[in-house]
């Protein structure tokens, strides 16, 4: 079963995280390698990505004539998607598990950061969508 | 350079979704797939998924006595990631252009739907913290 494991951040949460020190950056990177690394030993790494700051983010709607209608105001409490991981596991247990993991990644201080981690089942093929 | 189109909707959205016809899903998905192979032509095309309705989608944070501590609990607001695509493209103006394509995409009756669609920029996890 392959689950998405999520980090979504509002503005102000990403504000603060532009502030932190280079040394609490360090070990929030060093976590996630290493994090990384265990999940692909563990043989349930499927793929991750980390998205850039949302400063550039536009939503796309089309236009009368398909063309790209672009927009870049959102609401101060939209929640920006900050990176994700998927994984290959047995269960929904499992990915919590490796879910609980991600959001115990180091913080200021080194205290853990306790992010939440929105967990979903992604879809194999469009089959899936049991339409 | 990669981008990420992110194609979301709240509990709310996804169920009118689930009340379309099967001719008005039909259309939607060969829409979708004929863009998808048009976008593998390119040599853009990178990833799609799609996720599973957010029925069973759980917040995780941290743990509890060696168990995860998990909540099914959402506003009803929230807007759920429905699916994404991952193009490599030349320009910004180029990703818009897909996914303004991908928000063309017919819905009930064949009228566009007109989804927003997010557009973001993908970095590695170096450049992520610059």
């Amino acid at each position: 079963m392959k689950y998405i494991l999520m980090m979504n951040a509002n503005k102000a949460s990403w504000d603060a995280y532009a502030n932190w020190s280079k040394e609490d950056l360090e070990r929030n990177v060093d976590f996630m390698r290493a994090f990384g690394k265990e999940l692909r030993e563990a043989g349930v790494f499927v793929s991750t990505e980390g998205l850039a700051w949302p400063d550039q983010a536009k939503i796309v709607r089309a236009g009368e004539n398909g063309e790209p209608i672009t927009d870049g105001v959102f609401p101060e409490s939209k929640e920006f998607l900050a990176g994700y991981w998927v994984i290959d596991v047995e269960s929904p247990e499992q990915a919590y598990q490796i879910a609980a993991r991600a959001s115990a990644a180091p913080g200021p201080g080194g205290k853990p950061g306790g992010v939440p981690i929105e967990v979903r089942q992604l879809l194999s093929g469009f089959a899936d969508l049991g339409l | 350079m990669k981008y990420i189109l992110l194609m979301s909707g709240t509990k709310a959205g996804v169920r009118n979704y689930q009340a379309w016809c099967q001719t008005d899903i039909d259309a939607h998905m060969s829409v979708l797939r004929n863009l998808q192979k048009e976008l593998d032509e390119s040599g853009e095309f990178v990833a799609t998924q799609g996720l599973a309705i957010p029925d069973e989608a759980k917040i995780v944070r941290g743990e509890k006595d060696g168990l995860p501590v998990t909540d099914g609990i959402f506003p009803e607001a929230k807007e759920f990631l429905l699916g994404y695509w991952i193009v490599d493209v030349r320009s910004p103006e180029r990703a818009h252009a897909i996914a303004g394509r991908i928000s063309t995409a017919p819905g009930p009756q064949g009228v566009p739907t007109n989804m927003p669609i997010e557009v973001r920029q993908l970095v590695t996890g170096a450049q992520k913290t610059s």
